[in-house]
């Protein structure tokens, strides 16, 4: 029983460094005032045979812009500005969410934005956070606080180097998953 | 006076007295539209329908104020989660609210019956395989993630679809936090649907009353505010300002009415036998009507309380008429010609509303009548036998040498007077037509402020308006629902010619059997829907066997029975259904609420007539307007007939023409006057004006009656004077004070009564005397 004050002593200096990295990433990611990038994503779903591979490209404007606008194989835009969603699709044309009305939306959207803006309480909000690695290689894990999100993404793994996003996995609630690759322009 | 008269009479009266109580207090008091509803008219049913039970009087709409946004989002959230629970409350929606599950359930279930898109060319190869490729479209998108719950079941996308038509009956608000808020943030907005009617006052008070208490616990610790508003709060909150403010200004002008009786006749006992006239009135009026009619109109009841004003006057009459050295009984006896033709005339004034095909009026008349008769009854034999015979206001009612001044003809004066009366009379049929007020809206006694934040509310919450509307009225759920689709299908053209911005109704959500039977016969047999499905995959992703539960959904429903509207259940549907869609005494009548319309003429033109149905088109407002209009133009010509009746009621009491000129000529003057003068401050007249103006004629004719008695000597007339001024100036108080308020009913009450009441003694005073003495 004595010895664990003294463990706890010995994770301290530790989990402070993960904090200062934590702290650095995202301080390098808030200085970056603009991205704009390619994407692929490949989804491996259950109910498909082979896995499903969209691309396109993927634009960030500090602090709270974000487009994802898929080129392949079928044009799609999804725009995040501050609390409006802006989906525009083929078959039903434009429209726009308030993106407080929809606790399960907001946190995936939160997940890539706010990481990229470096807005640790943003996504603390949304998430438990759990970074590992340092500034120079480094991974986010996120996982949902709130049930509406919980119910439908177990975890997202957000993996990086330096100021920039690499890559950016789901893991759904049934099994299935997602990982979408970023490469800068 | 015998002593054996002396006990029965206020025996008898008490009697009487204690029996109209226990009617009046029997009756129920309703406040309801269907006082201006003529018998007999199915439009003007509907319309009365809709307005005291349709689903938009249902609706409470609240707002949350004040606190941050936070705390006006919590507490929007814990005011719902208590209201959900209560019975009284058929939804409580604040945009918090996810389908429940058994609701999604119930829909997906039915989903091949229910959506609008079921057609067979969506379920061959090719439909098949687009709606797959629609799916793969959405697995690739991030909202994928929400959707692939059904995908197995459900390739073709029929729930989405009957999701998105279940929205469109209501243009939601934006939401902050989850919840609904006005735009700009200030407000958090809930709406609630009663399963009371708007216009079940007590129902709606409870109502009130739970929210209010329900609100107090969710805002307790934050600053947030209620905003509550919709046709039963609003009926229930003018209800209180009404009375509030009519208590308030009818204390205060009974203050003063006592203050000054009290200073006139310096007797407490004058007081309290002066309110007995009016009292006996009210409640031999309120039982009458209780009797005939079996329940007592509010609005009845507030204008039969001020045409009843006019009794007030006749313990005053006799008070100023005491004599030393007669018996109260000779006074009575004395005045009791004169007397008895002031009630008579005031009752058959009324007596032509009786049979006027309109309720409310019928019960106006009826009131008045046995109120009337009543009161002149009771100062006629019950004053006399409550007072010592000899008994007298201390106060001396000879009054000075400037009565006589006052009282000397002036034949001149009065030719001018009359001159003056002819003109205006004659401007006034120039005029024509009057600047009558028909809007519902004016009459209402809602304070305008409400209605200003009922508005506010309304647009914000895009709740619907009551507004124009198509009822179709059938024997039967099936054949309502079926003329409603032929209708909707009209619609559905006007609305793309851009005739109206669109329409709800119950077969949006509850097809007519017909419609579902049809659905099911687009749905191909098992072993034809498993070849398509496996065309249409060819070349596909998907799982093999995937689809095996739609195959087995979709055999399910060509065998499935069709929904109908006693299966809908409490969930979203049955409320929606239900809303839209009742059985009522004569068969069922289906709604469809219309929006934006351009052109209602056109619309209600070209609006088929199904079979074995009736459509209706309702533009509420207008109809209500119309309704009123026929009230007042049937009121009016009864009031000539009663102009008549009076005459010759007059006539058979004086027995000569002279005098019956001399008595109803000032009235005459009085009403013209009035009218012009309520003309020229710009007042649009409406029904409230018009009782008054019946009010003004019955006191007009009573002081014309006064300063007309044929052979009054000079001692009586000082008298009639000094009773006329007690009554000018106690009715000048009263309605003078009602002038002042705020509320429209009681200003132009006000109004009109003081400005008449006053023209009534000054034409009286000035023209009476000169018409009858031409004679002597």
């Amino acid at each position: 029983m004595k010895r664990w004050p003294v463990v706890l002593l010995l994770c301290w200096p530790l989990s402070g460094l993960a904090q200062d990295g934590f702290d650095q990433v995202m301080r390098l990611l808030a200085a970056v005032p603009a991205v704009e990038g390619e994407f692929r994503e490949e989804k491996q779903l259950a109910v498909l045979q082979q896995p499903l591979v969209a691309s396109g490209r993927l634009y960030y404007r500090a602090p709270d812009f974000l487009r994802k606008q898929t080129l392949s194989p079928q044009p799609e835009d999804y725009e995040a500005d501050g609390d409006w969603l802006t989906v525009e699709t083929p078959a039903a044309g434009r429209r726009q969410f308030d993106l407080n009305g929809y606790p399960q939306l907001r946190p995936l959207v939160e997940a890539i934005r706010a990481t990229q803006a470096g807005d640790r309480n943003t996504l603390e909000r949304y998430y438990r956070v759990e970074f590992e690695g340092a500034p120079e290689a480094w991974s986010l894990r996120l996982t949902p606080l709130a049930v509406e999100a919980a119910r439908y993404v177990s975890a997202i793994i957000l993996r990086g180097r330096g100021a920039r996003i690499a890559s950016v996995e789901t893991l759904e609630a049934g099994g299935d998953r997602s990982v979408m690759t970023l490469t800068p322009r | 006076m015998s002593l054996a008269r002396q006990r029965w009479i206020p025996l008898l009266w008490l009697l009487a007295a204690l029996a109209s109580g226990w009617i009046v207090w029997t009756t129920p008091v309703v406040a309801d539209l269907t006082l201006f509803a003529p018998r007999a008219d199915p439009v003007a049913e509907l319309l009365l329908d809709q307005l005291r039970s349709g689903p938009t009087t249902r609706l409470v709409l609240l707002g949350v104020d004040g606190g941050s946004e936070a705390d006006r989002a919590a507490v929007s959230r814990r005011l719902a989660e208590r209201l959900r629970p209560d019975g009284a409350f058929a939804r409580v929606v604040n945009g918090a609210e996810t389908l429940p599950e058994a609701d999604l359930q119930a829909l997906f279930a039915r989903r091949y019956l229910l959506s609008p898109a079921v057609a067979p060319e969506r379920f061959t190869a090719e439909g098949l395989r687009a709606g797959l490729q629609q799916r793969l479209a959405e697995l690739q998108s991030p909202l994928g993630v929400f959707q692939k719950r059904w995908l197995a079941e459900d390739p073709t996308g029929e729930l989405l679809g009957l999701l998105r038509l279940l929205q469109g009956g209501l243009r939601e608000p934006a939401k902050r936090l989850g919840v609904w808020f006005s735009p700009d943030g200030a407000r958090a907005l809930l709406l609630v649907e009663t399963r009371a009617s708007g216009y079940d006052l007590k129902a709606q008070r409870a109502v009130v009353t739970t929210i209010r208490q329900a609100f107090a616990q969710a805002a307790a610790g934050t600053e947030a505010r209620l905003i509550l508003s919709g046709p039963g709060v609003l009926a229930t909150l003018s209800e209180d300002r009404v009375r509030a403010q009519a208590e308030w200004l009818s204390g205060l002008s009974l203050a003063a009415v006592v203050l000054l009786l009290l200073l006139v006749y310096g007797s407490a006992r004058a007081l309290w036998l002066g309110a007995l006239p009016m009292l006996s009135a009210l409640l031999a009026g309120a039982a009458a009507v209780g009797l005939l009619f079996g329940q007592l109109y509010l609005i009845t009841l507030a204008f039969s309380v001020t045409l009843l004003g006019e009794t007030l006057d006749y313990p005053t009459y006799l008070f100023s008429h005491r004599r030393a050295g007669e018996s109260v009984d000779d006074t009575l006896r004395q005045l009791w010609p004169t007397l008895r033709l002031c009630a008579a005339t005031t009752a058959l004034g009324c007596l032509a509303m009786l049979d006027s095909g309109f309720p409310g009026l019928s019960q106006l008349g009826v009131f008045t009548v046995a109120g009337v008769t009543a009161a002149a009854a009771t100062t006629r034999w019950l004053l006399p036998v409550l007072v010592p015979p000899q008994w007298r206001p201390p106060r001396p009612t000879a009054v000075g040498d400037w009565a006589d001044a006052l009282l000397r003809p002036r034949p001149r004066l009065a030719l001018a007077f009359g001159g003056c009366g002819l003109l205006v009379i004659f401007g006034l049929l120039l005029k024509a037509p009057p600047l009558w007020e028909n809007d519902l809206a004016a009459l209402s006694p809602v304070p305008r402020e409400l209605l200003q934040t009922d508005q506010a509310l309304r647009t914000a919450l895009g709740a619907p308006e009551v507004g124009h509307l198509i009822a179709i009225t059938a024997p039967d759920a099936e054949t309502a629902l079926q003329a409603s689709e032929i209708v909707g299908a009209y619609l559905d053209r006007q609305q793309r010619a851009g005739a109206l911005a669109g329409y709800d109704g119950a077969m949006r959500y509850l097809p007519s059997g017909e419609t579902q039977r049809r659905r099911q016969a687009a749905l191909p047999d098992a072993e034809s829907l498993a070849a398509n499905l496996d065309a249409a995959l060819e070349g596909l992703s998907f799982k093999p066997g995937l689809f095996a539960p739609f195959l087995t959904a979709a055999a399910a429903a060509r065998a499935a029975p069709p929904l109908r509207v006693e299966e809908v259940g409490d969930g979203l549907l049955g409320v929606r259904v239900r809303s839209l869609l009742t059985a009522g005494a004569r068969g069922w009548t289906a709604l469809l609420p219309l929006s934006g319309v351009r052109d209602a003429q056109a619309l209600a033109a070209g609006l088929p007539q199904p079979n074995h149905a009736r459509a209706y088109y309702l533009d509420l407002r207008a109809e209500t307007n119309r309704l009123v209009a026929e009230f007042r133009e049937a009121a009016l010509p009864r009031l000539a007939w009663g102009g008549v009746l009076i005459a010759a009621v007059v006539g058979w009491g004086l027995r000569a023409w002279r005098p019956v000129v001399a008595a109803l000529t000032p009235v005459l003057l009085a009403l013209a006057f009035t009218v012009a003068a309520l003309l020229a401050l710009g007042e649009r007249l409406s029904l409230f004006h018009l009782v008054s103006l019946l009010l003004v004629l019955g006191i007009g004719v009573d002081y014309g009656l006064f300063f007309s008695r044929p052979g009054a000597d000079a001692d009586l007339r000082r008298r009639a004077l000094h009773a006329l001024m007690v009554c000018c100036a106690s009715a000048l108080i009263v309605f003078a004070m009602l002038s002042t308020s705020a509320l429209p009913a009681l200003r132009a009450i006000g109004l009109t009564v003081s400005l008449g009441a006053a023209a009534s003694f000054v034409a009286a005073l000035i023209v009476a005397r000169p018409l009858l003495n031409r004679m002597d």
